[in-house]
């Protein structure tokens, strides 16, 4: 394989996931002439965000050989306190956002802190912390409130070329430096080296506390970008923003060719799988799909990729 | 006389109130290749943690170059060039050979990224050096077990080290990878680094090792150059008695009854040719073969613990579905290979251990009943004389040998007619063999049908009453009586191979 490939992670099952995107693109086009235009093109990369984001922490959890189910919780309670604490003042609007990157790397340390130091598994610890977040979220609001400064709302939903969101580049950016990060720095071939075999890494001396400690405050941090997309977009905070994203997080990274082991997989993959989800969601709306079925219909892809996954690692 | 490399001076430990190690002297040589030899629990492996920094000495102390060092840590001793390649591998098989040889230790670019291209050049210049033919860039996935050492062996020397300790380096080689290795190690001896190599495998020891030291019950028995030695000297240093009585003598009388176990026209695996065998009561039948001949796989088959096509008759009844539950309530036991991930539950306690195949043997209506099980367990403790505390006690703190004692006495509890085990004596000391073989002829005796798989030609040959030998799934020969030698097992087993297949394990292995 060559240098490139590898420092992508290419794996075949990602022209797979190119093939159907192909083809869900070009069914949608035949059956809707609204489908295939730079309005549409816009809104499925506006709706691609917060998914890819959040797949995107997930993906760096499960190679350390983790997970993280407390989107649910953090999303929400990020998004209203980023609401209520930045409000319409663009004055605070930079620190606010700061803040809110800092509240989540430390949320998610203290998710990597209990993972690491008592040993708890992390699905346990995550739900827990989820449920905790989503308390205190509500607490604080029971129904979406808060608001952003005006400019911000305006980037969000501004476009260049025509078709192009900020959001697009945003994710790309977030992409890009997470993929450099685990392939040109010693934390990224940690993550792998923990996600592989934690006691075969200890025995080399990866410090593999310290590093699942990261990879959950990573977690958090790439977390509290998307919340703080989603109430650029939404224009409130909702502390039900969340709901859902324990699991959807999941499937694009399970789908996008990522090992639920650990240690095998990366990014593109993962990046891959969200716009191909995201595109059947929109083409399933223009064929008045009732979006319930797509909770089926992602359920199975799961199901399906873990299965011919599991088939393929045991030959 | 040159200052060592590397010393134990005086060494004792002791943990808690057990002395593992008591005043040990031994040196390392450089240029040198000293084998260091014992049963196991005789304190190699402690010694080798105390050199390294893993552990701390009770009394006595280390000297490198003749200066007393200590080493608060392992990471001081590899500073101070010595280098161990451990029985367990640290390789990560996510990752390239590269990485796995510079992990935590990656050249860097000057903003602090790991730099790629000069990791790749040093992996290069450093297999290179040691005459290993990898590419750096491949997974280790893709690489057999042989190929994962060699990336170890580079592991352990990416600094500069001066000793090299390898412990058990070939237990999971064939003889050509050996081969390979021990010309690696020749190179290494040559340039003037002092080896110390810990094997159970005698030849090897003869064949590569300038010096030998043997240890039993944590004090030396025994030291000199190689050439003094011979093969019966060194296991009479080892074990303190006899090889003679190892093996008891072989079934006699004629064994009218129909089989206890008749297999079919089973095919494990489409493609494979089918095979046909019996086994009768009374009567111990080896599967020998090379790693990967197929003997593992037919026996999960007829154990039912794999998918296969063809007829299982036990007892003269044909078993239409198998599953290792209704194997084991008909009276077909099977002890696996791999103890420590299809064998033991490690962590739980030996009794539990022992009972969990038998749970229902002595237990109440609705219940469980402990105090019956441990009962069970102690008299197994004595039967099979495993050293323990306390059934209690996890069964991972025990010794292979004992662990396999108890996994044996397991076996037994339900009473099998048909008894199929895989490496029954593998990382078993020769004290426990011996005393595996006299518990699998006496079993045999009381008419119980035994079907053994083992790599060891010597067992084979000294256990067997008939052999069955495997390639490619099938079996190539099946020899009886005064057939069963080494070579005609050899001959059969390799036949048709590449000339120098390699036949897995060697003879010496006792």
């Amino acid at each position: 394989m060559s240098d490139f490939a590898r420092a992508i992670r290419f794996q075949p099952v990602h022209l797979v996931i190119v093939g159907l995107i192909l083809t869900v693109f070009v069914v949608g086009a035949v059956h809707s002439e609204r489908f295939a235009t730079l309005t549409n093109v816009s809104n499925i990369q506006d709706q691609l965000v917060v998914l890819a984001l959040v797949a995107l922490a997930q993906t760096v959890v499960i190679l350390s050989g983790g997970i993280d189910l407390s989107f649910a919780g953090m999303l929400g309670l990020l998004t209203v306190l980023f609401a209520s604490v930045a409000g319409g003042d663009p004055a605070v609007f930079a620190a606010a956002v700061v803040g809110i990157l800092t509240l989540g790397a430390l949320l998610g340390a203290i998710n990597g802190g209990l993972i690491a130091f008592t040993g708890i598994h992390p699905l346990i610890v995550t739900l827990a912390t989820s449920s905790i977040m989503a308390g205190v979220a509500l607490l604080h609001s029971n129904q979406p409130s808060g608001s952003v400064a005006l400019f911000f709302e305006d980037l969000v939903y501004a476009r260049l070329f025509g078709f192009v969101p900020y959001g697009t580049i945003y994710v790309l950016a977030a992409y890009f430096v997470i993929g450099f990060m685990l392939w040109r720095t010693q934390f990224g071939t940690r993550i792998y080296a923990v996600g592989d075999d934690e006691r075969a890494a200890a025995i080399s001396g990866v410090p593999v506390r310290l590093t699942k400690l990261m990879v959950y405050s990573l977690s958090g941090l790439i977390a509290a970008m998307a919340a703080i997309y989603m109430v650029g977009r939404f224009g409130v905070g909702d502390p039900r923003a969340g709901v859902g994203f324990d699991l959807r997080s999941i499937t694009p990274v399970i789908v996008g060719g990522t090992i639920l082991a650990g240690g095998r997989g990366g990014v593109l993959g993962t990046l891959l799988a969200v716009i191909l989800l995201i595109l059947l969601r929109n083409v399933l709306n223009f064929l008045n799909v009732s979006s319930f079925y797509l909770w089926i219909v992602e359920g199975l892809i799961v199901i399906v990729a873990v299965s011919l996954f599991a088939a393929r690692a045991s030959k | 006389m040159t200052t060592p490399l590397l010393a134990a001076r005086g060494i004792s430990k002791s943990f808690g109130p057990i002395q593992v190690l008591d005043g040990i002297e031994f040196e390392v040589n450089a240029g040198r290749n000293i084998a260091l030899c014992g049963e196991n629990g005789a304190g190699k492996s402690t010694l080798i943690k105390l050199m390294t920094g893993v552990y701390h000495p009770t009394a006595g102390h280390v000297e490198v170059d003749g200066k007393p060092v200590v080493f608060p840590n392992p990471k001081v001793a590899i500073d101070a060039g010595i280098a161990v390649v451990h029985q367990e591998f640290s390789t990560l098989s996510a990752l390239t050979v590269s990485e796995n040889i510079f992990l935590e230790k990656e050249p860097r670019t000057r903003l602090g990224f790991i730099d790629r291209r000069r990791l790749k050049a040093d992996a290069e210049t450093l297999l290179a050096d040691l005459g290993i033919d990898l590419d750096p860039g491949r997974t280790l996935d893709r690489l057999s077990v042989a190929e994962c050492q060699m990336v170890e062996i580079a592991k352990a020397l990416r600094t500069e080290a001066r000793v090299l300790i390898l412990d058990e380096p070939t237990a999971v080689l064939s003889s050509r990878e050996t081969e390979h290795l021990f010309r690696i190690l020749a190179g290494l001896i040559d340039r003037g680094m002092g080896l110390v190599y810990v094997s159970h495998r005698l030849d090897e020891v003869f064949e590569i090792c300038t010096d030998i030291t043997v240890i039993k019950d944590g004090g030396v028995t025994s030291s000199g150059t190689i050439a003094d030695y011979d093969h019966d000297k060194v296991v009479a240093a080892m074990v303190g008695r006899d090889l003679g009585d190892l093996f008891p003598p072989k079934a006699t009388a004629a064994l009218p009854q129909p089989p206890a176990l008749a297999v079919k026209g089973l095919v494990v695996e489409s493609g494979l040719p089918p095979v046909d065998l019996e086994v009768r009561p009374g009567e111990i039948v080896a599967l020998a073969g090379l790693v990967g001949s197929g003997r593992t796989e037919l026996a999960l088959a007829i154990f039912g613990a794999a998918q296969a096509q063809g007829e299982v008759q036990f007892l003269g009844e044909s078993l239409p579905r198998r599953s290792p539950g209704s194997s084991l309530a008909r009276g077909l036991a099977m002890l696996t290979e791999s103890r420590k991930t299809d064998g033991l539950f490690p962590g739980a306690s030996v009794g539990w251990n022992f009972a969990a195949t038998s749970l229902g043997k002595d237990a109440q209506p609705y219940a469980l009943s402990p105090a019956n099980e441990e009962r069970r367990a102690h008299s197994v403790v004595e039967r099979f004389a495993v050293v323990v505390d306390d059934t209690g006690q996890p069964i991972d703190s025990l010794s292979g040998g004992n662990q396999q004692k108890v996994l044996i006495g397991r076996l037994l509890e339900n009473a099998p007619k048909v008894l199929i085990l895989d490496e029954p004596t593998r990382g078993v000391d020769v004290g426990a063999k011996a005393e595996i073989y006299r518990t699998l002829r006496a079993l045999a005796e009381a008419g119980v049908a035994i079907l053994m798989i083992s790599s060891e030609l010597i067992e084979v040959v000294g256990l067997a009453d008939r052999v069955l030998v495997m390639r490619d799934g099938g079996i190539a020969a099946h020899l009886t009586g005064a057939d069963i030698t080494e070579d005609a097992i050899i001959t059969a087993a390799a036949a048709g191979d590449a000339a120098g297949a390699s036949l897995d394990r060697d003879p010496a292995n006792v």
